[in-house]
C-alpha cells in the first residue's frame, strides 16, 4: 500500500526524472522499508521522503525549464527555419495544488512532531532520530563528531590515512588535525577514540540510539565519580607530559579546584570535562592538554589499522603520486618541488628518489611546502639528506613518558648526488603544518637553506590520548621535538621565514632570490 | 540538461563523493554509507539522492559502472556508481577548502575542545 502511495506521489517529478530513475526511486523506497520497521522509523522514513520530495521536485521543475530554452537557442544558431516538438514539461496545475498542500502537511506535521518531541527525554528524541538541541552531552556529541565527519572526510579524500608503524608514529611530528591524531595514536579513519559502528548496515539507526540511550545514563557525576577522573588524569599527566615542572604545577592546580569545590556545581559529564579542559590550560598555556568525554563507549585498547586499510592508503598514495605535486625545472635551471605531505617513506621512497634524481641536475632548488600538511619524519631526514654532503642531525624527539631521546639524522649520502652544495629555498605559509615546519626549522638553523613566505602555524606538539575510563580519556603532548642548535623548537610561536612575503608571492621571490645568487657566482 | 552548478559544491554531492572513495555503490548503498558517514544527520531522500547522482554523472565526476544484483537485497538488479578521477579531485579540494575553514574556526577559538 505505502509504495503505491509513494509511486503516486513520484509522478510530481517531470517525466525526465521519472524516466530516468524513477525505478530505482522506488527500489530505494522499498529497500527502506524493509530496514526500516516500526512506528517511529516509518514515521522518520515518511518525513524524509515528504520533505525530500517538496525539496527535489521544484529543484527538478526549475532545471527543466532552462533546457527548453537553451535547447531552441542552440537549434537556432544552425540557420535553418524549422519546428520543434517540446515535451510540455509544466506539471498541471492539479499536481501543482497537490504538491502545495502536500509539502505544507509535511511541514506543519514535521513541526508538531518536532515540538512533541521536544517534551521527552533524550533516549526518545534519539530514538526518533533527532540527536541534536538535547542536552549538553549530545550537543557536544554532534559538535564532535561534525569535526570528526570533517577531519575523516578530509582525511580519506586526501588519502591521508597514515597507517604509521609503532616507530614512524612515535615520529610524526604533530598534527593538527584529527586524522593525523588518530592515526597516530593507532585509530583508524579519523574517528578520534570513537569505536567504529560494528553493526550490521540494516541495524545502524537502532543501535546508534541504543548507544546514545545508554550514553544518557552516564552523563551525570557524583563527587566519588569526578574525584576519579581527577585521580587519573593528574596521574597522566605526571607521567606522560613533556614537562614535568608544567605537569606538576596542572596537577596541583586541578586538584586545588577539587578540594576547593570548584567542581561542585559540574554534575554533567561533558561540562565537567570542559571545566578540567579550561582548569589545566589555564595552569599549563598549553592548548594541546585536553580533557575529553565521549557518550560512545572507548575501546579498552584501540584498535590497530586493518590490513585493507593500509592498502586502501597505500593505493590512495600510489594515485596522488605521493603527494608529490610538481616536480621540474624553472627557467634558470631552478630545481622545484611542490610537495604537499612527507608521506611515509615505507611507502615513497622509490618516488621520493626519483623525484630528487630528476632534479639532479639543477644550479638550485626550491622546496615548496606552502600547501604541505605534515607526515613522516622519515622523509624529511631523506628529502634533507640530498642537501648535505655528510650525514647530518636534524632533530631530537623527546619522549617523556619513556624519557627517550630519538634523533633524527639525514641518511648517508647519495651517491651521484650534485645538489649538496647548491642554493636550497624552502616556500612556507601559515598552513603549513608539523613536518613541514620540521624540514623547514631544521634547514633554517642549519643554515642550509633560505627560508621564503609566511609564518607558519607552530605546532610541534600535539595530545596523545589517554584512556580514563569506558567515556573519559585526557589528551596528553607527551612527546617534544628539540633542535640541537636552537635547544627549543617551533610551538607556538612558528617557523620565521627569512624573507617574509605573502605566501602568494613566495615562488617569485625565491626564483628572483635564486637567479640573483646565481648569477653572482 | 542544462548545467547544474556544483560550485558552491552542495554538500549532498560531498558527501555522495565521499561515499563512493572506497567502493562502487548502488543508490541505496550510497545513502547507507552517508547516513553512517554523518552519523545519521543526512538521510538523502530518493529525490535528492537521484537528482545529485544525475548531476555528478553529467559532469563526469561519477560514472555508472553497469548493473548487477546486491546479493544482501535480493535479486533486483541494481545500477551502480564509480568515483571518477576527475569526481576524486573536487571531493579533495573540496575537503580541503573545508579544512581551510577549519583552520580559521580555529584560529578564532570557537570550537570547545581544541583538538581536532
Amino acid at each position: 500500500m505505502s509504495e503505491k502511495i509513494y509511486a503516486w506521489l513520484l509522478r510530481l517529478y517531470p517525466s525526465h526524472f521519472r524516466e530516468a530513475y524513477g525505478d530505482e526511486a522506488l527500489q530505494l523506497f522499498r529497500d527502506r522499508a524493509r530496514d526500516e520497521k516500526g512506528f517511529f522509523p516509518s514515521l522518520r522514513l515518511w518525513l524524509d521522503l515528504l520533505s525530500d520530495l517538496a525539496i527535489s521536485v521544484l529543484r527538478e521543475y526549475r532545471y527543466v525549464q532552462p533546457e527548453l530554452i537553451g535547447a531552441s537557442a542552440q537549434q537556432r544558431l544552425d540557420g535553418m527555419p524549422s519546428f520543434y516538438v517540446l515535451r510540455n514539461e509544466s506539471p498541471r496545475p492539479g499536481a501543482l495544488l497537490f504538491g502545495g498542500v502536500l509539502s505544507l502537511a509535511a511541514l506543519v506535521t514535521l513541526s508538531i512532531f518536532l515540538s512533541h518531541a521536544g517534551n521527552y527525554t533524550g533516549q526518545e528524541t534519539a530514538a526518533s532520530g533527532q540527536p541534536q538541541g538535547h542536552s549538553g552531552v549530545l550537543q557536544q556529541q554532534g559538535l564532535q563528531s561534525k569535526h570528526q565527519d570533517a577531519a575523516g572526510a578530509m582525511h580519506r579524500a586526501m588519502g591521508e590515512d597514515v597507517k604509521l608503524d609503532a616507530a614512524t608514529r612515535q615520529r610524526v611530528i604533530a598534527g593538527n588535525y584529527a586524522g593525523q591524531e588518530a592515526t597516530a595514536s593507532g585509530q583508524p579513519q579519523g574517528h578520534s577514540g570513537v569505536p567504529q559502528q560494528q553493526a550490521p548496515q540494516s541495524k545502524h539507526q537502532d543501535a546508534a540510539s541504543a548507544t546514545r540511550r545508554a550514553a544518557g545514563k552516564d552523563t551525570k557525576l557524583d563527587a566519588a565519580a569526578r574525584q576519579r577522573v581527577i585521580a587519573k588524569a593528574v596521574e597522566y599527566l605526571k607521567q606522560y607530559y613533556i614537562d614535568a615542572e608544567v605537569a606538576q604545577q596542572t596537577a596541583d592546580a586541578l586538584l586545588t579546584h577539587e578540594k576547593n569545590g570548584d567542581d561542585n556545581a559540574a554534575t554533567d559529564s561533558a561540562a565537567f570535562a570542559e571545566l578540567l579542559t579550561r582548569q589545566m590550560n589555564d595552569a599549563s598555556h598549553d592548548k594541546q592538554l585536553i580533557m575529553v568525554y565521549q557518550t560512545v563507549k572507548l575501546p579498552e585498547e584501540p584498535p590497530g589499522p586493518a590490513p585493507e586499510e593500509i592498502a586502501q592508503f597505500r593505493r590512495e598514495l600510489k594515485r596522488n603520486n605521493c603527494t608529490f605535486e610538481k616536480v621540474g625545472v624553472l627557467p634558470h635551471n631552478i630545481g622545484y618541488l611542490k610537495l604537499n605531505s612527507f608521506p611515509p617513506p615505507r611507502v615513497c621512497q622509490a618516488k621520493a628518489a626519483a623525484a630528487m634524481a630528476s632534479l639532479n641536475g639543477a644550479d638550485a632548488i626550491i622546496f615548496d611546502l606552502r600547501d604541505n600538511h605534515g607526515g613522516a619524519a622519515d622523509m624529511v631526514a631523506l628529502l634533507a639528506t640530498y642537501l648535505f654532503d655528510h650525514p647530518t642531525h636534524l632533530n631530537d624527539f623527546y619522549d617523556r613518558g619513556e624519557n627517550s631521546t630519538e634523533q633524527l639524522w639525514t641518511r648517508p649520502p647519495v651517491p651521484g648526488n650534485k645538489l649538496a652544495d647548491k642554493p636550497a629555498y624552502v616556500l612556507i605559509s601559515a598552513t603549513s603544518f608539523s613536518a613541514a615546519e620540521g624540514f623547514s626549522y631544521d634547514l633554517k638553523m642549519l643554515q642550509r637553506a633560505t627560508i621564503v613566505g609566511e609564518t607558519t602555524s607552530g605546532r610541534s606538539h600535539r595530545g596523545v590520548p589517554h584512556r580514563i575510563d569506558d567515556h573519559f580519556m585526557i589528551l596528553v603532548p607527551g612527546m617534544k621535538v628539540i633542535n640541537p642548535i636552537s635547544k627549543t623548537n617551533w610551538e607556538g610561536a612558528g617557523v620565521e621565514p627569512d624573507v617574509k612575503v605573502k605566501a602568494t608571492d613566495a615562488l617569485e621571490t625565491a626564483e628572483k632570490l635564486a637567479q640573483g645568487k646565481l648569477q653572482k657566482k | 540538461m542544462p548545467k547544474r552548478k556544483l560550485d558552491p559544491l552542495p554538500s549532498a554531492a560531498f558527501q555522495i563523493l565521499l561515499s563512493l572513495v572506497d567502493e562502487d555503490l548502488h543508490g541505496y548503498g550510497i545513502m547507507r554509507h552517508v547516513a553512517d558517514q554523518t552519523d545519521g544527520r543526512m538521510r538523502l531522500g530518493p529525490g535528492t539522492l537521484y537528482s545529485s547522482i544525475q548531476t555528478l554523472l553529467e559532469e563526469k565526476f561519477i560514472e555508472e559502472v553497469g548493473q548487477r544484483e546486491d546479493t544482501k537485497l535480493g535479486h533486483e538488479r541494481r545500477r551502480y556508481y564509480r568515483l571518477t578521477p576527475t569526481g576524486r579531485k573536487l571531493a579533495r579540494s573540496e575537503a580541503q577548502r573545508l579544512a581551510d575553514l577549519l583552520r580559521v574556526a580555529r584560529a578564532k577559538k570557537i570550537l570547545r575542545g581544541d583538538y581536532v
